[in-house]
């Protein structure tokens, strides 16, 4: 696959078009984690989207958090699943593509189950699974932009390729990086943490990676089966063994029905 | 580009209102010559590379370049993106951005930064802060809060105490070995949600709720059940306290406290409080609760069985308690694996059980009603003797008239006492009669008891005098008790005595009429003078006899109304004698002491031996109206005999129920001369008696020729 290389300024661009339609969520984006000023405010900010806030109040609801209907202020919904995955939400919205007809094939199931994957596994990487949550939720917003500037071409490397570093690799050959770490430079771009930023960018290579690059893995055994396997352990730096992998894919299974009915994907 | 990119709404990143020139000076001034904040400005012209401009001292420092050799020179002469983007990236105009950067100094060393790029408005230039990627300070505080952590993981893996911790609602982050080693399960199952698939069903809503209040700030307490990896239940003292992680979420730090051994402890208490310690059945607190329960659903079919043991005080009396005690133990096994799952069996107390059954079905509570039977008749060696238990079982089904499980028992009970009625060893039904009586009687006693409250149960007396040679001088009255119902009508002695002595109000019906006996006495004292009988007979139930009470409280009722005991005599029948004669002999025996008097009432009825009836301190015997009645038929032998029996024993006789001269004639021949009846006189009123005697004692008139 021949490269085209990526306007990366272009795709800045378009992400702050995209901000101006969504102003709630580009405000909450915004709002960097030390400048959180508490559920309350949070919750008055989400009250101008409504989309948003029944997202918030949904996933709060949800059996991911063994609340079920428990919750029933939106202040309480946000304090229970926390600023970090409120903002993720709300990114992925600013994005523009909770709502885009054109994304790459599987996006959101893709998505789920990497939010799924890297919040079980989040713990065992010294991540806690509300960050975990977001960083697998996150990780995929890369490929939505690489579908939105090069539709065709996208859709024919996620055809040829399977998720994980094969992928990444096709991804870096013809864009010059690979979805994990555009969506590293879109959440630097939003002043997102440096640690979330650095997690990311180290998804194909690198140690600060092994949570979501064994999320990848673990979510290409659940959405594609037949698929050729890369050893846990070397994607996971050693963290997690084949041995462990029923019992967490288990748990990831009934963890992706929660979140899909929480998130409306 | 279009202005509205900019973040909307948030006052930190609005413009600020252009300032002064000397106040623009003024900053530049102290920025330029500020070492401890690293500043240049750049341009970006498009298409072109960013150039820098400008830069200040704390920037020539970091740099370790003269800012002569800065200026104007391209910024990726010095500074790169570190993910080797283009810098071009960093220079938005609608925003500030933040970038890990990495510098090159003068001397080739690579230092990562980060790098704050705010566009100057409406101008081709951006401000650059330059920051290391992190200050000493922020090492040290991030070393600091790493040895926390790590301090507070060591600490709560290492706890004894079962501990679980969630950063957010339910999800749990961390447990600790404790936990794992009260559920019997490794870490990673309890992680994330997995913990809650070991809460008891039961418990779990109430856990959610719990975390809520404590999601919400609050610290909370709450027992749960889990059930571990071998199913087994452990209870559990929760102790919540919430836990804010910033950016995180809310969770909460819960630990566990293990109290299955207490709650077995508690529990076993609670059994032996609820269950009786012989036959371990429960008693009657859980027979209640347990029908209580049941009677909550209108629509649940309930019926009630209550069992007695027919003849059960013979083997404790014959062959020692011990061995009634191993009856009821086999009893209650047999009635434990006779009925079906859920049916319950108590003990009601002594020799009685009660088992409740699930079911409204008429055939089916018979059925299990018949097996009881059946299986209890099963013969049991106890101390070597076959014993072939039986017993009456009374039957009721859950009506619209049972409101409670008192309603439920009466009836049980009363179809019971039917049974035994019937003849023992057999099941009687509830049916309507026998429930109407037993209510009837129910009734009745209440009335009793008011009666007696109020003394309401008057007393009539029958003279019994003294035919000597033609003479007739009054010896005594006995007093007989009456009782007007305000609404039946007047009640027979014998119906309203019965009661007392059923329902226990025998001792108040006793003293009532003694009292009354002797007021009376008194008071004709007063009235009559010499004319006032010489003295009042007032019979004593048999129940009195067992009463060690008894001669106090005659002697303190003849002292308060200041008679001569002499003037008393107590009158007790055969039968009632013969069901205890230690204690009845005993009792005659001190009150014989105290100077009262005392009679054999219903003489001939019993079974008296000679031999005892030669050692009771008795002062009469009164021969049974039945004697007297057949005098007249020519069957004289009895009463005759009973005379003579007396006279050789050297005791009064009294005969009652004479109606008529001729018996009166016949009885002065046989040598009894003290006669009661019809014949000498009708029970009188107090007020009436004073008349008769002042009237010279008239025999009333009569039908015989």
């Amino acid at each position: 696959m021949r490269a085209v290389g990526l306007d990366l300024a272009a795709t800045l661009d378009s992400l702050d078009q995209m901000a101006s339609q969504r102003p709630v969520a580009a405000q909450i984006v915004a709002t960097s984690n030390e400048e959180n000023a508490g559920a309350a405010e949070l919750a008055a900010m989400l009250g101008a989207d409504v989309a948003l806030a029944a997202k918030v109040m949904k996933l709060a609801n949800s059996a991911y958090f063994g609340l079920s209907g428990k919750v029933t202020s939106l202040p309480f919904a946000v304090t229970v699943v926390g600023f970090n995955t409120v903002r993720s939400i709300a990114t992925v919205a600013l994005a523009g593509i909770d709502g885009a007809k054109a994304l790459p094939d599987g996006f959101w199931d893709t998505s789920v189950h990497l939010a799924a994957a890297c919040g079980t596994l989040g713990p065992q990487f010294g991540t806690t699974t509300a960050d975990a949550l977001c960083l697998g939720l996150l990780a995929p917003l890369g490929s939505a932009l690489l579908h939105q500037a090069d539709t065709d071409g996208y859709d024919d490397l996620v055809a040829s390729t399977d998720l994980g570093p094969q992928r990444f690799e096709a991804e870096r050959q013809r864009y010059g990086l690979s979805s994990p770490q555009l969506t590293a430079v879109a959440l630097e771009h939003w002043r997102f943490s440096a640690a979330m930023v650095t997690v990311l960018r180290e998804v194909p290579n690198g140690p600060e990676g092994a949570l979501v690059r064994t999320a990848y893995e673990l979510t290409g055994r659940l959405v594609a089966p037949g698929r050729p396997r890369t050893p846990l352990a070397g994607l996971s730096l050693n963290r997690v063994t084949e041995s462990q992998a029923p019992a967490r894919l288990a748990v990831i299974r009934a963890d992706v029905a929660a979140l899909r009915t929480a998130l409306g994907l | 580009m279009p202005n509205t990119a900019t973040p909307c709404g948030d006052p930190r990143h609005r413009h600020l209102p252009r300032q002064p020139g000397d106040v623009v000076a003024a900053v530049l001034h102290a920025a330029a010559a500020d070492t401890d904040i690293a500043l240049l400005v750049a341009e970006l012209d498009p298409g072109a590379e960013p150039v820098v401009r400008w830069i200040n001292l704390g920037a020539t420092e970091l740099l370790g370049r003269a800012a002569s050799d800065l200026e104007a020179r391209p910024l990726e002469a010095f500074l790169r993106r570190s993910d080797g983007g283009s810098l071009a990236t960093m220079f938005r105009r609608e925003r500030p951005t933040s970038t890990a950067v990495t510098l090159r100094t003068a001397v080739g060393e690579l230092v990562p930064c980060r790098a704050s790029a705010i566009p100057a408005p409406e101008s081709r230039l951006w401000t650059l802060r330059i920051d290391p990627a992190q200050t000493d300070l922020e090492l040290a505080l991030r070393a600091s809060a790493d040895a926390h952590e790590h301090r507070f993981k060591t600490l709560a893996e290492r706890s004894p105490v079962p501990t679980m911790m969630s950063e957010q609602g339910m999800r749990l982050g961390h447990v600790n070995d404790a936990l794992c080693g009260l559920l019997g399960v490794p870490a990673d199952k309890l992680i994330g949600m997995g913990w809650t698939a070991y809460a008891h069903p039961e418990d779990l809503d109430a856990i959610t709720t719990t975390v809520v209040a404590v999601l919400a700030g609050a610290e909370r307490e709450t027992e749960a059940r889990f059930v571990d990896s071998a199913h087994r239940v452990r209870y559990t003292n929760m102790r919540f306290t919430p836990l804010h992680t910033p950016g995180v979420g809310d969770g909460f730090v819960a630990t566990l406290e293990d109290v299955t051994e207490r709650r077995a402890f508690e529990e076993q208490l609670n059994h032996q409080a609820t269950h009786d310690s012989l036959t371990g059945l429960p008693r009657r607190t859980r027979l209640w609760e347990h029908i209580s329960t049941a009677m909550a659903d209108p629509e649940a079919g309930l019926t009630c069985m209550f069992l007695d043991l027919d003849n059960f005080k013979v083997v404790n009396d014959s062959l020692g308690h011990t061995a009634g005690d191993a009856l009821l133990v086999e009893i209650a096994h047999r009635l434990s694996s006779s009925v079906r799952p859920g049916d319950l069996v108590a003990r009601f107390g002594g020799d009685e059980f009660v088992v409740v059954c699930s079911t409204g079905s008429l055939d089916t509570a018979l059925e299990v009603a018949e097996r009881i039977l059946g299986v209890l008749s099963e013969p049991v060696v106890l101390e070597g003797v076959e014993i072939h238990p039986r017993a009456s079982i009374g039957v009721v089904l859950r009506g619209p008239d049972h409101h409670s499980a008192d309603d439920l028992i009466r009836d049980c009970d009363i179809a019971m006492y039917e049974a035994k009625s019937r003849g023992k060893g057999r099941v009687t039904l509830l049916d309507e009669r026998a429930r109407n009586d037993a209510c009837d009687t129910l009734s009745l006693v209440a009335d009793l008891r008011q009666a007696l409250e109020e003394r309401r149960i008057t007393l009539c007396y029958q003279p019994i005098v003294r035919h000597r040679g033609g003479q007739t001088e009054l010896a005594s009255v006995e007093a007989l008790a009456r009782w007007q119902h305000p609404e039946r009508g007047a009640i027979p002695a014998d119906v309203f005595v019965r009661l007392a002595e059923e329902h226990g109000l025998v001792k108040e019906l006793g003293e009532l009429v003694l009292d009354a006996a002797c007021a009376a006495m008194s008071a004709w004292q007063d009235e009559l003078g010499p004319l006032a009988p010489p003295r009042v007979n007032v019979n004593l139930s048999a129940l009195q006899m067992s009463d060690h009470q008894l001669v106090a409280s005659v002697e303190r009722t003849i002292e308060r109304h200041g008679l001569c005991p002499e003037r008393v005599c107590l009158e007790i029948t055969e039968s009632a004698l013969m069901k205890d004669p230690g204690t009845a002999s005993l009792i005659l025996g001190r009150l014989r002491d105290h100077g009262v008097q005392v009679a054999i009432d219903d003489f001939g009825t019993g079974y008296s031996s000679l031999a005892y009836l030669r050692r009771l301190p008795v002062n009469y015997l009164k021969v049974d109206r039945s004697f007297v009645a057949e005098l007249q038929e020519g069957h004289t032998a009895v009463a005759q005999a009973v005379i003579s029996l007396a006279h050789s024993l050297g005791i009064d006789v009294v005969a009652e129920g004479v109606e008529t001269p001729a018996q009166t004639l016949m009885l002065e021949q046989m040598g009894c001369s003290l006669l009661q009846g019809f014949g000498i006189s009708l029970p009188l009123t107090a007020a009436d008696l004073v008349d008769w005697r002042r009237s010279g004692c008239p025999a009333p008139p009569t039908d015989t020729p």
